[in-house]
């Protein structure tokens, strides 16, 4: 009994039942957001790109158009900023990544589900880091539908958006989400509460997007500069293609928060 | 659920051997679990406060104590589930943190409270687990859920709180582990259960495992258990015997008579102790052979008797019995109260629980 080597967990275990627990509802969020997408970009022959939408916005006061960010809502690749990768998609896929990224570690926790899992043979680091996989390819598959849809209606409607401009909003849009799912999944790490790891990612998300929309009107540059939501639409990548600086700043946000929630769980104490 | 298909004989660890508990105890060999000056606090509530503990390999030790006691406390620092504030632990050698994944291999964990939850199925979860062990313990899956009677297809969030035990049951036991944390093994099983896991406790044991079980019945695991562990407030209060415990715990007897008699003649008596006649009924403490309070009722014509054997809680009672509040009941000499050595720390504070009079007794008539 004693003479053999006690067997550890297969590398990617943790991750496979995390991901697996999670299909079905990973599931429904892609056929939902491929619902909206489609509707969203199929409005553009008849708002966007009928031309009543610029006489409209030459209408209303700068500030508003600036706030709302519809300098360029008139063009295929300004109405796709607007609405698909500006307002709707990052919204729904935020709300899904700072769920599941409170789920996978702090909400198991409270409920208790994960109490066998912490007592198995497998170390809190692999807990912690294949979970953070499982973020990242739910993350990936579901921004890949939002970008697989907008492109296949974009060659549908023959709109004008090339497909360097498509990759480099969904590169920011997946390093955006990512970053908040990431934020929840360390914050409930480190906490072990769920309704921290929700309120702190939703609170810093919501920040974001009113220091991008409010810092150009009130001409507040450090507000921009601080804003991943500025990092990741203030280059306009759907009309100028990547922004790698833009690009670069979004990446630290999971890279940080990873691992400052990591070293917070090692030291931990579980299930209190 | 199906009890009746629950087969003894279809396993090799159903039957459990006569037990060579003091054969094993003491072997060589360092100690499986061992805990020094174990301090564990939550903030500025303290959950331990110096507990020391040694388990050696081969046994089954018993961790009694009450709810709040701090057992569920000290097992989460076995299993590195917690990081102990002062004191050391050691366990197969090892300090949990250090030994981390490939120490916890080595276990098998049952919660005291284990939660599960969502549209996984028993099978599925356990798999799961099995698979987080390397594959360990995977083909006893199915033999051992068949003994219990766990449907393995049922979703978790389906199952009774009985079969939620079985899966506990069935994960901590199913890769055979050098050592087994059980907190409160048997809790929420029917009795005919409760036996299938203490043979699986036995068993356990004849395979040279080592079993640290937590209860807060003595009862639990009197049947099981070598020694036993005394906890309360976070420190051990008394390690001993478990019959050595039964013995020190007594029983509760009550006499009804066809008329009046005297307590007097009943207080004198070897191993009687707070004699009370009431009527025409005589309650007493009895510890130890019963022959002499036999005898002397038999003089009498003896209408009911009864003797229950006193639970753990009684025997909590007179842990707890701190010198403040021990006014009304005699001294006794030799009586060091609650923190005094195994052996005397029980007698001589009996009276109080006593007469907490509990109606289970009043009904159970042998």
């Amino acid at each position: 009994m004693s003479a053999e080597k006690p067997a550890t967990g297969g590398r990617l275990t943790v991750f496979g039942g995390v991901l697996r627990d999670g299909l079905r509802a990973l599931v429904i969020w892609a056929v939902a957001l491929a619902a909206v997408c489609a509707m969203y970009v199929s409005f553009y022959p008849s708002m966007g790109g009928s031309g009543e939408m610029q006489t409209l916005i030459d209408q209303m006061p700068e500030a508003l158009v600036q706030a709302l960010g519809y300098e360029e809502v008139a063009t295929a690749g300004g109405w796709l900023s607007s609405t698909v990768y500006g307002l709707l998609g990052p919204a729904l896929l935020l709300v899904f990544a700072i769920g599941f990224g409170g789920r996978l570690i702090a909400g198991q926790e409270e409920d208790g589900s994960l109490e066998l899992e912490y007592a198995s043979p497998v170390t809190r680091d692999r807990v912690f880091l294949e979970r953070l996989l499982a973020l990242c390819v739910a993350t990936v598959a579901l921004v890949a539908v939002v970008t697989i849809a907008c492109a296949l209606l974009v060659v549908a409607l023959d709109m004008e958006v090339g497909a360097e401009q498509l990759l480099a909003g969904s590169s920011g849009l997946f390093l955006l989400t990512l970053g908040y799912g990431t934020v929840a999944l360390a914050v409930g790490a480190a906490s072990g509460r769920r309704s921290l790891a929700l309120g702190a990612a939703a609170g810093l998300a919501v920040l974001a997007f009113m220091f991008d929309a409010l810092g150009p009107v009130i001409d507040a540059g450090w507000m921009t500069d601080i804003s991943p939501f500025s990092w990741y639409m203030g280059g306009v990548p759907l009309i100028n293609g990547f922004d790698l600086r833009g690009l670069a700043l979004l990446a630290l946000v999971p890279i940080v928060s990873a691992a400052g929630g990591l070293l917070l769980f090692r030291r931990r104490d579980l299930m209190v | 659920m199906n009890v009746a298909a629950a087969d003894p004989g279809a396993n090799d660890e159903s039957m459990a051997s006569v037990r060579p508990a003091a054969a094993r105890r003491g072997a060589a060999g360092d100690p499986v679990i061992r805990t020094e000056g174990l301090v564990k606090d939550y903030g500025k509530v303290r959950a331990l406060a110096g507990l020391d503990l040694e388990v050696q390999a081969g046994e089954v030790f018993g961790f009694l104590g009450p709810n709040g006691a701090g057992k569920s406390t000290t097992i989460r620092l076995l299993l590195d589930l917690l990081r102990p504030t002062a004191g050391r632990i050691e366990v197969l050698g090892r300090a949990p943190a250090a030994g981390s994944a490939g120490l916890r291999a080595r276990i098998g964990y049952l919660p005291g409270e284990l939660a599960l939850t969502g549209r996984r199925t028993a099978g599925e979860l356990l798999r799961y687990l099995a698979r987080l062990r390397g594959g360990a313990g995977r083909e006893r899956i199915e033999p051992l859920a068949r003994r219990l009677g766990l449907d393995l297809g049922r979703p978790l969030r389906s199952l009774s709180k009985g079969n939620k035990q079985k899966v506990g049951v069935v994960q901590a036991f199913m890769h055979h582990p050098e050592l087994l944390i059980l907190d409160e093994p048997t809790s929420g099983l029917d009795p005919l259960l409760q036996r299938e896991v203490l043979d699986l406790v036995l068993a356990a044991r004849d395979r040279g495992a080592t079993v640290f079980m937590s209860s807060h019945v003595l009862s639990e695991v009197e049947d099981v258990a070598g020694r036993v562990a005394i906890i309360r407030a976070g420190r051990v209060v008394d390690v001993d015997d478990v019959h050595t415990l039964r013995r020190h715990a007594g029983q509760r007897v009550e006499l009804r008579f066809d008329g009046p008699v005297d307590v007097a003649l009943f207080r004198q008596l070897p191993g009687v102790h707070d004699a009370t006649v009431e009527g025409v009924t005589l309650t007493c403490l009895l510890s130890g052979e019963p022959d002499a309070l036999l005898k002397a009722a038999a003089a009498h014509h003896v209408r009911r008797w009864s003797a229950q054997d006193r639970e753990l809680e009684d025997l909590f009672l007179d842990f707890y019995r701190t010198p403040d509040d021990e006014e009304g009941r005699t001294a006794e000499p030799g009586d060091t109260g609650p923190a005094g050595g195994p052996g005397d720390s029980c007698t001589g504070a009996r009276g109080d629980a006593a007469r907490s009079d509990d109606p289970r007794e009043a009904e159970d008539e042998r």
